[in-house]
């Protein structure tokens, strides 16, 4: 095939199909896919046919957590060239409307993002993309890494919505990809003690393998139950939480056990409606900022990794070729590793 | 002369401002065409017809000048949803590259590669008709006039001057310089809730017509004052130090007064143009912990400044001094130049 393409064809059923070589449009640049991670919500898209009110409605190429290198270059492109290594950020934006310009993108009405239906996502060998959702990547940064920037810079934006800082003392709930990502990116932004909460042991071990101060195997459903936990093990509450799980228990314990005055933020996407203590959170002033996705991350994603400041590559813990992409696909399914990561050269 | 389809205001070079024929360009994917209705004369308009340079931006070629601007939509291009034929629109002058680290942030006004009306080489649209982008081309309630559109421009330098100084309600604001800008950081700052403002200049009369316009205060500067004594003057005037300041002038005196005038812990931002290099208090901004910004133009302004008109939060119809055809440009730029007036607008409609 010249450019085998992994889609998913209804619920339940990924194929690999040859479709044709994109030619790049204005603005745009050809890439030879590199690596492409699996995000929960492909697996869920897989499974289930939808989130939310994102329906499968025909068949749809998955992937968005990926790196490329540049082939062809559109008309107009001055920032990248052919054979230029790229991580790709995978929503492109109407760049006109009003939240594209007061520099919220992510909020964008006309949002196309890979692998959100209907829009096709980046998981083969060619794929066309907007060169300014481009970022050329410096030679110390591989390829996997360029494609692990997605996720992490799910963890940028949520500590700069939740305003982690030199000194914060920040909880963090679940310790999957997500809850791992902004462990690292809280202790990248100076944060003194990150506490971190799952219901697998196993999980907790690797959230302390990169870096939690502390861990709360969490054995209860009775939000206040577990928050005290958390305050007994960090010694003081925390000032901020960030939310990765999206179980509605675990919603209420970081609501419980922020401290007044503090900020929750929601990273987790759960059931569409939760039950929430919201007078506890309202009369503490305990701040509650919901997450999409990230705005203007990746540089700093990028830089991140490039300097050292955080080391992705232990939470890479399972590769395949494109064309094992099913088999990829069941082990994420199975809840084994953390990243699994598809590579299309 | 060849049929006037587009008669349009023309700066040859230096002194060489003329009133000649144009194309009336097609309006693209993503554009409109408007016929132009008001637009104001600034200050930028006059000093380039005057001295052919502001800055490192030069004269070279001819430029259409213009770029406070109302009008009427009159095409419109592929892909615009938000326009149709017969809106009544106000322009933001800047089409961005949308795509840079700046746009994207919501900074557009940083934008590199900004294409500005009537800062050379970039034309202006003091004309019958040009051509714009429909995405800072934003539609007029039927409340809101021509020509109070065509003043959305430098009302929304004022707006952007005051939001970058974060005046809020209960401030206290000290603003340096009566001219048109000053006068819109002026209305801006109150509209944000501002309890006091307290207006100087050296013009006597500017200073009058600024009361006019609603400052609750007003302070003369003198030839011989002393910066620091016209700060103590403007603490006794509003009762306190002022929470916050806006330049408006550009004289290096307003910007010491600016640093001596405001309250510990408070801001200083500076729209005024004046020399390249100034000196100023450093010492007493580290001691008072002076927070001095810039402001550069404008940005995500007009929805704001055209709901507040529309609503009457902002009168902004006294600053409308003087009034001009597109035929009488050059009489118009005259009354610009010799400063009698606030806001010289000119009537390019047909």
């Amino acid at each position: 095939m010249a450019n085998p393409t992994v889609i998913l064809k209804k619920q339940g059923e990924i194929v690999i199909e040859d479709c044709p070589i994109p030619e790049p449009k204005p603005g745009e640049v050809l890439l030879q896919m590199q690596d492409v991670g699996i995000c929960g919500s492909d697996v869920h898209y897989w499974q289930h046919g939808r989130i939310g009110d994102f329906v499968v409605k025909a068949p749809m190429v998955l992937g968005h957590e990926a790196s490329g290198v540049v082939s062809k270059v559109g008309e107009g492109v001055s920032n990248l060239k052919v054979g230029d290594r790229v991580a790709i950020e995978p929503g492109v934006p109407c760049h006109t409307c009003k939240n594209c310009k007061i520099g919220r993108y992510n909020l964008c009405p006309d949002m196309k993002f890979c692998s959100t239906p209907p829009v096709h996502g980046n998981l083969a060998k060619f794929y066309t993309h907007a060169a300014d959702f481009c970022f050329k990547l410096p030679d110390n940064v591989s390829t996997e890494e360029g494609a692990f920037l997605e996720p992490l810079s799910v963890g940028v934006h949520a500590c700069r919505r939740a305003g982690v800082s030199l000194g914060s003392r920040v909880l963090v709930c679940g310790a999957g990809p997500i809850g791992l990502v902004n462990l690292m990116t809280a202790k990248a932004n100076g944060a003194s003690e990150v506490c971190i909460t799952d219901i697998d042991e196993k999980r907790l071990e690797m959230a302390k393998a990169v870096g939690a101060d502390y861990t709360v195997l969490v054995k209860s459903r009775d939000g206040q139950e577990v928050a005290r936990q958390i305050e007994e093990v960090m010694g003081q509450k925390p000032e901020i939480t960030i939310e990765c799980s999206g179980a509605p228990p675990s919603i209420q314990t970081a609501i419980y056990a922020t401290e007044s005055g503090g900020c929750v933020v929601l990273v987790g996407l759960g059931p569409a409606d939760v039950t929430l203590p919201i007078v506890n959170a309202s009369v503490r002033e305990v701040d509650i900022r919901g997450i999409f996705r990230y705005v203007n991350c990746y540089p700093t994603a990028l830089a991140m990794i490039a300097s050292g400041k955080v080391n992705v590559k232990p939470l890479i813990t399972h590769r395949f070729k494109l064309q094992d992409s099913v088999k990829a696909f069941e082990t994420v399914a199975k809840g084994e590793g953390i990243k699994v990561m598809i590579h299309c050269a | 002369m060849a049929e006037q389809n587009n008669l349009s205001a023309v700066l040859y070079k230096k002194g060489d401002l003329r009133l000649v024929d144009s194309p009336i360009k097609e309006p693209g994917p993503g554009e409109v065409q408007i016929a132009v209705q008001q637009v104001g004369i600034c200050g930028s308009d006059v000093k380039y017809w005057k001295e052919g340079a502001i800055g490192h931006f030069v004269v070279t070629k001819p430029l259409l000048l213009g770029h406070e601007i109302s009008g009427v939509i009159s095409r419109v291009g592929e892909g615009v949803t938000h326009l149709k034929i017969g809106d009544r629109v106000a322009v933001d002058p800047h089409i961005t590259c949308r795509v840079c680290e700046f746009c994207k942030a919501g900074r557009y006004n940083m934008c590199p590669k900004v294409y500005f009306l009537a800062t050379p080489p970039d034309d202006g649209a003091l004309a019958r008709y040009f051509v714009h982008a429909a995405d800072f081309t934003f539609k007029l309630p039927d409340n809101v006039s021509f020509e109070e559109g065509a003043c959305v421009e430098p009302l929304s330098v004022g707006l952007h001057g005051c939001r970058r100084a974060g005046i809020t309600l209960g401030h206290k604001v000290l603003v340096t310089g009566a001219g048109p800008i000053g006068l819109c950081a002026m209305l801006s700052a109150k509209a944000l809730g501002a309890s006091a403002v307290c207006m100087t200049d050296i013009d006597a009369s500017r200073l009058e017509f600024a009361k006019k316009c609603g400052a609750t205060h007003t302070l003369l500067v003198g030839r011989d004052d002393s910066e620091e004594g016209v700060a103590t003057r403007v603490s006794d005037i509003l009762g306190a130090m002022p929470d916050r300041t806006v330049e408006c002038s550009g004289a290096q005196f307003a910007v010491n007064l600016a640093v001596h005038a405001t309250k510990p812990g408070g801001q200083v931002v500076i729209i005024g143009h004046g020399p390249t290099s100034v000196s100023f208090p450093v010492v007493q901004t580290v001691a008072k912990e002076i927070e001095i910004k810039g402001s550069f133009r404008y940005v995500n302004t007009w929805p704001t400044v055209i709901e507040m008109l529309s609503c009457g939060k902002i009168d902004v119809k006294p600053l409308v001094t003087h009034r001009y055809r597109l035929e009488q440009t050059l009489e118009a730029f005259e009354m610009a130049k010799s400063g009698q007036g606030v806001k010289v607008m000119i009537n390019c409609g047909q």
